[in-house]
This record gives C-alpha cells, structure tokens and sequence, in this order.
C-alpha cells in the first residue's frame, strides 16, 4: 500500500516511515502541510497520516482540502493536543481516526491495517480476516478457503464486528444491526450467535472477546 | 478591620448637621415667639403699676398709698406666681409695698417710661418693671414684680411645641435613611447575588443594561477584570497545548525509535538498557499528560462545563481500555447506566482514565476490575473497582495527595492519579470515596473509588 506521512518533527517521521515500511507499504514523508495537499493532487495514496500541529498550513485545512478532493483518502491524524474540540473538529472534518501523540507502535500500525482494510472493503465485495473471507455479494463465507456455514443472524453479527477489528462493539449495537430482521432480539440471543460464531472460529485462531457488560470485539488475527 | 457599613457610615455623617440644624431650628423658632409673650406678661405688670400710681394720696404729712384690700387681694391673686409691688416717692423714698423690692438698675434705659428688668427677690428670681406715677405735682414711680413660674413654663411650652416637629423631623429622616440605603443598594444586592450564582468557569460580562447609572462604574470594572481573568485564563490554555504539543512529539519520537530498535536482534545487555529506555519513555509521557491535566484542572482553568453522560463517557473510552486490560490479562467489564451531569468532558475522561488505569496496574493477572456508572437517588456516580490488594484504611487520605504512594507498592507510578482525579472531583464539586471491594475477600480486600456529582 501506499501511504504518505506528513509530519513536521524528523524523528518522529522516520521512526513513522521505518515502522510502516517495515510492514511492507510504500511510504512518502513530507514536513508542509502544502506538499501535502500537492503530493494528494498529483498522486494516490492508500492512506494519509496527518499531524495536526504543522508549521504554516495547519493538519485541519490540510485535512479540510484533502476532504474536498474528488476521491477523498482515508486520513489518520496524529495529535499531540488534547483539547477535546480537537478530537471533534477532527472527526467532523472527516478524519477517519485519530491517535494522540505520543503512541505505542504496535497501537498506531494496528490502526493503519484497520483503516486499509476498511477501504479496501469498502465498496468491494470482499470482506478478509486472516483466514476467514466474506464475499458479501454472493453471501458466502470461506475459513481456509473451506465453505463455512453460517445463519443469516450469524453471518449479520459477524459482519458487524468484521467491521470495526479491534474496537469492542456493544450489544445494543449489534442488536440494531441485526434486528433491521423484524421481531425483537435480546441480549441472550445476541450471546448464543456470538458463542456459535466463536465454535466455528477459533479453531482457526480468530478471537471474539467478550467486554464483560458491554459487548465483544474481533481481536486482530495474530495466526492460528 | 470590621466590614465598614455604609449605612452606619451615613448615619454618622448625617447626625451632626441633622443635631444643629435640630438646635438652630429651635432657636429659630423660639426666640420670635419668646418675644411677644414676654411683652404680654410685661404689659400686665405695667397695667397694674399704672392703676397702683392712681391710689397715691398725698396730705401734710407725706404721700402714702391708700389702696382698698379688695383691690390688694385682686392684684396679688395670680395662680401660679407671687406679685410684689412698692411705691417710692419723688426723692426714691419708700411709701408703701414690699419693703426690699430691688428697683431698676440705674443703666437701663426707659421704653415709654417704662423699664422692665429682671431681678431677685426673697430669693427667687423676678420679674420687675418700673412705672412711673405721681406724688401730687411731684413725679415718683411703682415698681411691680412677679416670680417667673409662668413664664417659665411657657418658655417651656414654646420650646417643647417648636422641637417636637423638629426632633419627628429629624428620627423620620434617620429612618428613611436605614432603610432608603437597603433600598437604594437593592441593584448591588442583585448583582452580587447574580455573580454568586455564576459557575467559576462563567467569565462573560455582566450585562450592564439592566443596571442603574450609579453601579456601571463597578459593573465595568468587573467586566474588565472578567475579560482579563478570561484572557489570562485562555492564554493558560493555550501555553498547555503548545506545551503538550512540544513534549508529546519528541516523545513520540523517542519512543517510535525505542521501539522499532527493540524489533532488532539485540546483544542481551544492549535489550535490556533499551528496555528501560522504552519503559521510562512511556513513563514520561504518562507524567507530561498527568501534569497536564493537573494544571487543567485547577480552579479558573475549566469553562467547557457541558450537559454530559457517564455512560457515554465510558463507552468513548472503553477501546483503550480494553486493550491495556487484555495485554495485562484482566477481565474488564462495565456496567453502565444512565448518569447526567455537568462537567468537562476532557478532565472527566482524564479521571476516570486514571482511575481505570490505577485498577489495571495493581490487579493482578486473572484478576477483575468493574467499571460503573449509574445514579444513587438523584445523584449520578462512577465509580471503579478492582480486586487487587486494596488501600488500607489509614492510607486513604494521604494517597489523594500529590506524589505520594503507598510504601512498598510496586510499579513505577507517580504518584499523582488520584490526586488528579481528587482535583477534577473538587472543580466538579463532587466527592470521592475509597472503600473496599464489595464482596472482597480478606485475602484481597480490593479497591473501589467512587465519585459522587452533586445533585442535579
């Protein structure tokens, strides 16, 4: 993948660059939030990894211009302030995460294949976790390239947490995704797909955790 | 020094002059009633000296008064004073009356003949006046006095009835005083009561409309002030986010780099220094974010006071949490319920972090820690729990104070957690408790801190 960073500090950039090029993508730096905007005019790139506090051209209206290009990408923003309507002038502008500075690696390179792998999926028909595949349009799943059988409620609560990897997703939530379906779901219900889901997963190494009192979360798939 | 009241203050002001202008008033009024009433009893004493100079008889052997008793008796009877009279001939010897009669002094001027003195007689005083008469050709003169009894008392009446007005005068005007300064301070009484009922982070200017002329000199100089306080107050701001902007990206740095050295083969020794690098690194950050925040919370720097949830709060931050909790193998769990109150939303996660953070740290592996939201009558609470080793009784002050930590604890904390989480609790006026675990065991008392929002 092709990523680029903008970040003014030069420690922190190459350390970013070495990181990420460690993980096999193809990394741009850049210190000025107008290259930036020029580099993202001129070419595309997979994800951008915005830094906020920018000399001149700040991360917002960078983040403001990049959000007015024809195909936006997705944007991480680094930030190193904590003012709460940083967070949310972020977000609002249309940056898909954000972290506040400073990060565990392990953190930030997790965030960067979660952003890929949701714009990858987005619009494509393809949803991969590991070793498990969704083919949304065909509706059918494949663990080790083998058919797997799944419920259509299964198969709706697998696809929610499919979409947010990492980040625990409550029951509430997915009782809202699930019960589009008609008649009234509860929270017990929601535990018996979830304990089916889990049988028919982790054999293959994939992890759904259960947030005691909230919800679940689809661990990264770190192998069988 | 006593609290100076104005009214007090007016009040002494206005005695003084309101005492002369009672006492001036007074004279005033006295001496141009005293006057006439003085000549009127005058008039009395000469009336009667005149029809006594017409019972002067003269024959071969002197003057001498031939005066009937009835007529006597008529000129002594008066209620309340005693009347003297004496006769004295044209060489200003004695012909009849009370003998000792003090005539006029010899300085005094007659008036129509007539000269009226004041004088003593058998030891009281008197009022005297000299008429003069006829000895047969030969000009003599009666002198007729009374004691003052009655004119005492109407000196007296005179005075009383032209003070009374006077002194109801001066108490009303006292008493519109008292109460007209309550009155008149009304409009400050207000604007106190307005700034009282502002929240500490409210700096906006108090409207000047609805005050009177009189109190926008003071409401313009607390606008002022506020606008300065706001400023200052915004300058703080500002200074710790470019300060958390400096700090956090060199640490980011740092630590980027640590890391991504630790990802290499390393000597064993060289591992193990780079560790402790990595280790204090994440430690410092920890530190500048908590110093951060300590400085945030401080009284005067929070005006971002919005209609929160708890719950919603919670929920936010729960991703991180979670992540901490799996990598040191602790079961988190929540239970969250509907908890409103008016708070900062920043300091609000930053305790709730730390309180979070402080369960993970000392809970062993396997071990549970529960987050909780929720309300206890009309109050809302959060509160954390875990089931690690707890907090003896004794040391449940001392470990909301700054920098201190439990002797022996282990770990490398610094000590100010929970006396952030105390400063954000007190801007909120909220409390904050440290009990035991429900259910603890006495191997393992645990630790629940709560915080309680006022009402509301």
């Amino acid at each position: 993948m092709r990523l680029l960073i903008v970040e003014d500090d030069a420690p922190l950039a190459s350390g970013l660059r070495r990181i990420l090029e460690a993980e096999g993508h193809a990394v741009d730096v850049t210190s000025r939030g107008e290259q930036a905007v020029l580099a993202a005019a001129q070419e595309r790139f997979d994800l951008v990894i915005l830094d906020i506090g920018l000399p001149q051209m700040d991360g917002f209206e960078v983040l403001r211009r990049l959000r007015a290009a024809e195909r936006p990408m997705p944007v991480l923003v680094l930030t190193a302030r904590d003012a709460v309507d940083d967070r949310v002038r972020g977000l609002d502008l249309g940056a898909d995460d954000y972290m506040v500075k400073p990060f565990a690696m392990p953190e930030l390179t997790a965030r960067v294949r979660a952003l890929l792998r949701r714009s990858q999926a987005h619009g494509g028909p393809r949803i991969v976790h590991g070793p498990l595949a969704l083919d949304t349009v065909a509706r059918r799943a494949f663990l080790k390239n083998e058919p797997l059988e799944l419920a259509a409620r299964e198969w709706a609560v697998l696809e929610v947490l499919l979409g947010k990897v990492e980040k625990i997703v409550s029951k509430e939530a997915i009782i809202q995704a699930v019960a589009g379906w008609g008649d009234d779901l509860s929270p017990n219900a929601i535990e018996v797909y979830v304990s089916r889901l889990r049988s028919k997963l982790e054999p293959a190494g994939i992890k759904i955790r259960t947030v005691r009192g909230f919800g679940y979360m689809l661990e990264e798939y770190k192998g069988p | 020094m006593p609290a100076r009241s104005l009214r007090a203050h007016l009040l002494r002001m206005l005695l003084p002059p309101i005492a002369a202008l009672l006492v001036l008033g007074a004279l005033v009024a006295y001496y141009p009633s005293i006057e006439p009433a003085t000549t009127a009893y005058d008039q009395g004493l000469i009336d009667a000296g005149i029809s006594l100079g017409t019972y002067i008889r003269t024959s071969e052997r002197g003057y001498r008064l031939e005066l009937p008793t009835a007529v006597d008796q008529v000129l002594r009877r008066d209620s309340y004073d005693s009347v003297y009279y004496r006769v004295l001939g044209p060489d200003g010897e004695p012909i009849a009356g009370d003998d000792g009669l003090p005539g006029p002094p010899p300085d005094r001027d007659a008036r129509d003949g007539f000269v009226s003195y004041d004088t003593a007689y058998k030891g009281q005083k008197v009022r005297a006046v000299a008429v003069p008469a006829k000895c047969g050709t030969a000009p003599c003169s009666v002198v007729v006095a009374e004691t003052t009894v009655k004119r005492r008392r109407m000196a007296r009446d005179i005075l009383f009835s032209s003070l009374l007005p006077e002194i109801l005068i001066a108490f009303a005007t006292l008493v519109i005083v008292w109460f007209g300064v309550k009155r008149g301070l009304g409009p400050l009484a207000r604007l106190s009561d307005e700034i009282k009922a502002r929240s500490p982070g409210d700096l906006r200017p108090i409207a000047a409309a609805d005050t009177p002329e009189e109190t926008r000199p003071l409401v313009s100089a607390l606008n002022g002030l506020l606008e300065e306080v706001a400023q200052a107050s915004h300058n703080q701001q500002r200074f710790l986010a470019n300060a958390a902007h400096q700090l956090r990206t060199p640490l980011a740095g740092l630590q980027a780099h640590t890391e991504l050295a630790l990802a290499k083969s390393l000597p064993r020794e060289v591992r193990s220094e780079l560790e402790q690098v990595h280790e204090a690194t994440i430690r410092t950050a920890r530190l500048a974010n908590q110093l951060l925040a300590l400085a945030r919370a401080e009284p005067g720097a929070r005006a971002n006071a919005t209609e929160l949830n708890l719950k919603t709060l919670a929920e936010s931050e729960a991703d991180a949490w979670v992540h901490q909790a799996l990598a040191r193998d602790v079961d988190l769990g929540f239970e969250l319920e509907w908890a409103p109150v008016q708070g900062d939303a920043f300091l609000l996660r930053e305790a709730l972090a730390n309180l979070v953070h402080n369960a993970l740290e000392y809970s062993q592996a396997g071990g549970r820690v529960t987050v909780r939201t929720g309300r206890k009558g009309t109050q809302s609470f959060l509160e954390v729990e875990d089931d690690g080793p707890g907090i003896p009784p004794a040391e449940r002050e001392r470990v909301l104070e700054r920098f201190y930590r439990v002797p022996g604890t282990p770990g490398t904390g610094s000590g100010l957690g929970l006396a952030i989480v105390r400063e954000i609790a007190a801007g909120h006026g909220a409390s904050i408790s440290i009990t035991d675990a429900m259910g603890g065991s006495s191997a393992t008392r645990g630790c629940r801190v709560a915080i309680t929002f006022p009402h509301g």
